[in-house]
């Protein structure tokens, strides 16, 4: 990098510097594409080809079946039909409160404003790793244990959607607010006509971030859904391991069919929504 | 929703002086009405389980017996002076090193990324979007296919490792390489997060900088150390937060990695936590190393909320 003089010169001239640069950026992203490569190759072998001391590089033969064996005999249908569930559920209710706080807490007059504005920030300080105790015994005396209302609830709301929403909506002029109120708009008028439309790409953003949350939970899911019909994809991977405990080593070929099976949307999500999903983070942490 | 929009018209078109003011009153409170749903949520699934968190540490709460009474302090002496003092010790020093190494993975490795995945081109662009995308990758797939690159007997790193002449590691049965095995799968899907956050901060530095450096006759190097890093050092505080608090929260990773093993290597606190409460069903001792790991979080929020005030936010 020494090489390159940093006024860039015009025309064609690339030190060693600039290839060194573009061979190291190939490597590595080559290398972080591996485990990705490692889990669909292992997923189309058969049994004997996974476990040979010297591995294949790519599978011989493609073994689709594996795939089947686990959708159906592993149940993964099932997981794939709570996971959406779920996480639909998570998002519709995040959205819906959070754009309604958000607004409450940008927009509205009410004594205590800050305060509780303070109390909803104060809940990212106290995570489920923290609460899900007595969460869990009060899940379960409201008998929500594998139900879909205790997978979802307590992750109803979330401060960090409400933070950065009331964020996006104080940034927009007040007279915009102003007019549609002129136009004779009511508040929820003024949110979905207004602020909603004038912020739909952080709300994308945000909802974006949301929803991978809920697809790849596992924490809570485990808790509170232990029986098979309300377990997430997640929790059924691990499963996969589990069940063949002592030899676990036998069905990895099946369990790498899972893998690639639980995150197959949130990667066709991330390519078609790549810039929104590039920037989710980047756009919380400058915030 | 209706009655809402009619409060708004009254609000709008005062009719008289008399009305004013209760219609006033009644405005702010629809526009409390806004913040409710989201805070009575939060009181119930947030504040009220953590002061029955410590009401419960409290207790002699066991989920096996139907009844539990009040004991003070008995828990917390077992924590800090019984038996249980052993494993909060063991935990706290498990969880710190698997922190460090997080940290040290999004920060290092997420600055060197950013340096060379910096150049604006459309590869360069696809590139960064690979390295990124582990981030989106279910934790339960990628401490899989890492369980499988790991295996001792027939996974590709020990078969790689073999050609260079080097022994099979016991990856994830080894005592000290547990850790390190998990921090593999960590560390791949986290750094591409560290390099965006640092990309889009270094994008925001004036190339006047630079410009002006190269002419004083500073190289590249020079350049990065006495310009790019400290102005870099509100993300690297932002990251060093976040990554932290997160980081101590691993808990999914472990599970499926290495269930805490071998011998407790591994065991991380919130994997502790979970043991004691949902294989146990010993809700006190749970109870209590949860209160303790929460005043750990809020120590540490609170600490570095008051050193860097406008620096960096909270929020992730």
């Amino acid at each position: 990098m020494n090489n390159t003089a940093a006024p860039r010169l015009h025309g064609k001239r690339k030190g060693a510097g600039y290839h060194i640069q573009t061979v190291a950026a190939v490597l590595i992203t080559l290398f972080m594409l591996f485990p990705l490569y490692w889990m669909i190759a292992t997923s189309l072998k058969s049994a004997e080809e996974a476990q040979l001391i010297i591995p294949t590089l790519y599978p011989h033969g493609l073994h689709f079946e594996n795939y089947l064996y686990v959708l159906t005999k592993a149940n993964f249908l099932k997981y794939y039909w709570n996971t959406i569930v779920m996480t639909v559920g998570i998002m519709v209710l995040q959205v819906g409160t959070g754009t309604l706080a958000a607004y409450g807490f940008a927009c509205g007059q009410f004594k205590g404003r800050e305060v509780l504005f303070y109390i909803v920030l104060g809940a990212l300080m106290i995570p489920l790793q923290v609460t899900f105790i007595p969460i869990y015994i009060m899940c379960a005396n409201w008998n929500l244990t594998d139900t879909f209302l205790g997978l979802i609830l307590p992750e109803a709301v979330s401060a960090y959607y409400i933070f950065m929403l009331r964020n996006t909506f104080m940034a927009i002029d007040q007279s915009y607010v102003d007019a549609g109120r002129i136009d004779g708009l009511g508040r929820l008028g003024i949110i979905r006509h207004v602020l909603v439309p004038m912020s739909k790409a952080s709300i994308f953003t945000v909802t974006l971030v949301t929803f991978s949350n809920g697809w790849n939970a596992y924490f809570w899911p485990k808790i509170i859904a232990r029986n098979e019909v309300r377990r997430v994809l997640t929790v059924g991977l691990a499963q996969l391991k589990n069940t063949f405990a002592g030899q676990a080593v036998a069905n990895y070929h099946q369990i790498m069919a899972g893998a690639v099976l639980a995150i197959i949307p949130l990667v066709i999500l991330f390519i078609v929504f790549q810039k929104y999903m590039m920037t989710g983070y980047s756009k919380a942490a400058m915030k | 929703m209706l009655i809402m929009a009619n409060t708004e018209l009254s609000v709008n078109k005062p009719t008289g002086k008399k009305t004013l003011m209760s219609s006033r009153t009644r405005s702010k409170f629809v526009d409390f009405l806004f913040v409710l749903p989201a805070l009575a949520l939060l009181a119930v699934f947030t504040y009220y389980p953590v002061a029955k968190l410590v009401q419960i540490s409290l207790t002699d709460w066991n989920l096996l017996n139907p009844t539990w009474e009040f004991v003070g302090l008995k828990n917390w002496k077992w924590l800090f002076a019984g038996t249980g003092a052993k494993y909060l010790w063991n935990s706290l020093k498990v969880t710190f090193l698997y922190s460090l190494g997080e940290i040290f993975i999004t920060m290092v490795g997420g600055i060197i990324f950013a340096l060379i995945f910096k150049r604006l081109t459309s590869g360069f662009s696809a590139m960064r979007a690979i390295v990124f995308v582990p981030k989106y990758v279910a934790m339960s797939s990628a401490a899989m296919v890492f369980l499988v690159i790991l295996n001792t007997d027939y996974g590709i790193l020990n078969y790689l490792l073999s050609l260079i002449g080097i022994e099979k590691v016991n990856w994830l049965d080894g005592k000290s390489t547990a850790l390190i095995s998990v921090l593999f799968c960590t560390g791949w899907r986290v750094v591409g997060y560290g390099m965006m956050i640092y990309l889009s901060a270094m994008m925001g530095i004036s190339s006047q900088y630079y410009e002006a450096a190269s002419l004083d006759g500073a190289n590249k190097t020079v350049q990065f150390f006495k310009i790019t890093l400290p102005l870099l050092s509100p993300t690297t505080l932002f990251l060093l937060v976040t990554t932290f608090l997160s980081s101590m929260k691993v808990f999914q990773s472990i599970d499926i990695m290495t269930s805490g093993g071998p011998n407790r290597a591994t065991e991380v606190f919130v994997y502790q936590i979970y043991q004691y409460a949902m294989v146990d069903f010993r809700m006190d001792r749970a109870a209590t190393s949860a209160v303790m790991f929460f005043a750990i979080l809020l120590i540490v929020t609170v600490g570095t909320m008051k050193y860097s005030n406008n620096v960096v936010t909270y929020d992730s």
